[in-house]
């Protein structure tokens, strides 16, 4: 397969893995920003800090109006992160690898696309939000049901999967810090499930949580189920191991120089989570621990590129 | 009260003197009359309703193309019209004859042309007019292309006169565009009018790909036993992209951009992630003047360095051969039939349109005499631009075009103006008649030359108008060749 193409296709899954987080993290928000007791600013404010980079000023201006939030992060084309920006994104790396992916898969991007692209969006968008919002989890899950069914599991297929879950564990580390960082990491002190509900709608955990955690101490029983659960298929750890998975299979076919590197610096990462508990996450500090993965993530991330995406 | 089909069918109105393709003088050709009866049990509403469908299916394909204003970018399909533009089995056996005709003699003169140059020497075309064409290329005289073939795919553009002759008005013989709409208007219609198709026994046209990937693999090296053929495309901005991918798909080969591609002791490799790996055929659709900057434009970044080198050694064939532009230059069109005199011996069985070159002096006065009859077209341009038709025309237009061909009358060409046949388009809730041309598509191989039956029927939607390229407001319609059964002759 071509590096281009190879590209093209990890990062088609990246951008639609995002595109699906992101409409579940802003359809929590919407939903519970009606409930009063939860009606906080800076859910807005949490929202706005995962999906864009802002100055303090646009972030105050843009928390207090739900409408106008909705659409700086769902159709205004001056935010990268917009989600008309990033599915545009993933139908470009579609569009540049036509011709390994199924004309199905391509239909449904196509279908996306056109959805967030049509000129009535934005008045739909504020005159009836859910319904868009929920419209546009359909075609999301359309495409995951579509690309499951037709892709060829071959090295395409295992290079899209490898991008959506390297997305998908930032993604979970980015929402969990920006909802520790509003409680500055302090875990100690009792708090109702409720507080973390938000948390693990945006992460569609929160009935695994409340049929797996019988404790009370559900601050620390939420970090477990974000960063270790292995049933949970947005925890760091599930998405650890589907990485190796699909990366066994990438390396077999394609047998690139430096396969040792990369495979050290993806074990590494990866014991880290599996032989890590929450004694050891304590003792480094959580903050200190999330970041850690997260900047090994990226490094990997960064090593994968080497080793198949870049041009000779 | 709902208007039903019956009554399109009854307010249709063709023009006076011109060859509509479904009326005879009021009366239905035997060819359309399935589909008039269907029409006339057809509900407009259900008409406005396929014609809905059609541009769904479109734009959920993504066939379409972007156009840009206020810097933002807006999808939009071709226009496609749900009528299909029917043609006899009879009538077409003789096209295709033609066409195979064509295709030969311009397969041998592009050899002549870049070797021994015969025809030139036996004056049948004048040097000066080889020597003066900007798409002569110097670079590739000398090259033997495999099997001598030069023109593997070739779009034959043809119109119908207002007596129903068939006329041949331009070949494209680089990259011609436009198969997969072809294909794709098929595929539309049978979800549109299901059934159809069936009762009319109309020519399947799938297969194109096929064919098209059996002849690039016979391309390849002799020694090579699995080669490795690729379609190179300009790239996902290229207004014909969505045809790349398409074609690639349908034969299943790899899609390559020039940054793929690298050119290695005069070999061409694909970058992959298992390493470099060689190209034994490669189907561009990159224009000649940006394939290699080394022989070509120097600051192209569509093409690949050492290009031509490789192609030189044998180590690569490229299709279509670069240097084809000398064999479809308008003011070498005028020639093609006095190349089939001279290279098969044949009468042309589908004729030319007339043609002046405007080099000549008598014929540039004749020409402005006349020119509310003729078109002048600049030889080395198409899509509809460098024309000017003079029957639409304003006199300070005129004189500036008589200016331009008094500075270069190399350049430029001029053609009677010949009323394209017209056929019905649903258009606004009515049948409404709009001139066609048509172009059937050419895979010339080692086995010899096939043609898919039919071809792309552009149609100019606007009314009155002759020009059907798309980039001028030109739409497309799909094309049945149906064989008639002896009592319906």
């Amino acid at each position: 397969m071509l590096s281009r193409v190879a590209d093209s296709l990890y990062w088609l899954d990246r951008y639609m893995e995002r595109t699906d987080a992101m409409i579940r993290v802003l359809r929590t928000n919407y939903v519970l920003s009606f409930d009063d007791s939860l009606n906080t600013p800076s859910s807005s404010r949490q929202l706005l800090n995962i999906f864009g980079y802002l100055s303090e000023e646009k972030l105050q201006e843009l928390e207090k109006d739900n409408t106008a939030t909705m659409r700086f992060l769902i159709t205004d084309v001056s935010n990268p992160n917009s989600l008309r920006a990033i599915i545009a994104k993933a139908r470009e790396n579609a569009r540049g690898a036509q011709d390994h992916i199924t004309k199905e898969v391509w239909e449904q991007v196509n279908q996306v696309y056109h959805q967030v692209n049509d000129p009535s969006m934005e008045k739909r968008l504020e005159a009836e939000t859910l319904k868009v919002i929920d419209q546009l989890t359909e075609y999301i899950t359309l495409y995951y049901g579509v690309t499951a069914s037709t892709m060829p599991r071959g090295n395409g297929w295992n290079l899209m999967n490898t991008g959506k879950f390297i997305e998908r564990c930032l993604l979970t580390i980015d929402i969990a810090r920006q909802h520790l960082g509003v409680i500055e990491y302090k875990l100690d002190e009792t708090r109702d499930i409720l507080y973390w509900r938000n948390l693990l709608l945006s992460l569609s955990g929160y009935e695994l949580h409340l049929k797996t955690y019988r404790t009370r101490n559900h601050d620390w029983n939420v970090v477990d189920q974000v960063l270790f659960n292995p049933n949970f298929t947005r925890s760091v750890r599930y998405s650890l191991q589907k990485i190796k998975g699909y990366l066994t299979k990438i390396v077999e076919h394609n047998n690139p120089e430096g396969k040792e590197l990369l495979w050290n610096q993806f074990g590494r990462m990866l014991s880290r989570i599996e032989y890590a508990d929450m004694e050891q996450v304590k003792h480094e500090k959580l903050e200190e621990f999330l970041r850690h993965t997260r900047n090994d993530m990226v490094n990997f991330h960064l090593l994968l590129g080497k080793s198949f995406f870049s041009y000779h | 009260m709902r208007m039903t089909g019956n009554a399109l069918l009854e307010q249709y109105k063709t023009g006076p003197g011109l060859w509509d393709e479904m009326c005879n003088n009021g009366v239905i050709r035997p060819e359309y009359r399935h589909i008039a009866q269907t029409l006339t049990e057809s509900l407009v509403e259900s008409l406005h309703y396929k014609d809905r469908l059609a541009g769904e299916l479109f734009m959920n394909q993504g066939i379409t193309f972007t156009v840009y204003s206020d810097d933002e970018g807006i999808e939009r399909i071709f226009p496609f019209d749900i009528i299909p533009r029917i043609i006899t089995g009879k009538e077409w056996d003789k096209v295709e004859l033609g066409i195979k005709q064509r295709i030969k003699a311009l397969n041998l003169f592009l050899k002549d042309i870049y070797s021994e140059r015969q025809i030139l020497n036996d004056k049948i075309v004048p040097a000066e007019l080889i020597a003066s064409c900007p798409e002569y290329t110097r670079e590739v005289f000398g090259i033997r292309p495999a099997h001598d073939i030069y023109v593997h795919i070739s779009g034959i553009d043809l119109i119908r006169s207002e007596s129903g002759q068939f006329y041949i008005l331009e070949d494209n013989l680089r990259t011609p565009s436009g198969v997969s709409y072809m294909l794709e208007n098929r595929e539309v219609t049978k979800r549109i009018f299901p059934g159809l198709l069936g009762a009319n026994n109309v020519r399947m046209v799938s297969n194109y790909p096929l064919i098209l990937h059996q002849n690039l693999l016979a391309l390849a090296p002799r020694h090579v036993s699995n080669p490795t053929v690729v379609l190179l495309t300009p790239g996902v901005f290229n207004s014909a992209y969505y045809e790349h991918t398409f074609l690639a798909r349908q034969m299943g080969i790899p899609l390559v951009e020039a940054r793929d591609l690298m050119v290695m002791n005069h070999r061409v490799y694909m970058k992959t992630t298992q390493g470099l790996q060689l190209v034994h055929v490669i189907y561009r659709r990159v224009d000649d003047i940006f394939l290699d900057p080394l022989s070509f434009k120097s600051d192209s970044i569509l093409g690949v360095p050492g290009l031509i080198s490789a192609y030189r050694k044998g180590n690569v064939a490229l299709v279509n051969a670069p240097g084809n532009g000398v064999a479809d230059d308008k003011a070498v069109y005028a020639y093609v039939p006095s190349m089939i005199r001279y290279y098969l011996n044949e009468e042309p069985i589908l004729p030319n349109v007339p043609t002046y070159q405007l080099i000549d002096q008598g014929a540039r006065d004749y020409v402005f005499h006349n020119i509310n009859n003729m078109v002048i077209k600049k030889t080395n341009q198409s899509g509809g631009y460098g024309m000017l038709m003079g029957n639409k025309t304003t006199d300070e237009e005129v004189e500036l075009f008589k200016h331009e061909v008094e500075k270069d009358p190399r350049n430029f060409i001029a053609q009677p103006i010949i009323k394209l046949s017209t056929v019905p388009c649903f258009i606004d809730g009515q049948l409404k008649s709009r001139h066609v041309d048509l172009r059937p598509y050419a895979l010339c191989g080692p086995n010899g030359i096939d043609i898919v039956p039919g071809g792309l029927t552009r149609v100019a939607l606007r009314e009155g108008s002759l020009v059907v390229n798309s980039s001028q407001g030109g739409g497309s319609k799909d094309t049945w060749v149906v064989d008639l059964n002896l009592n319906e002759e």
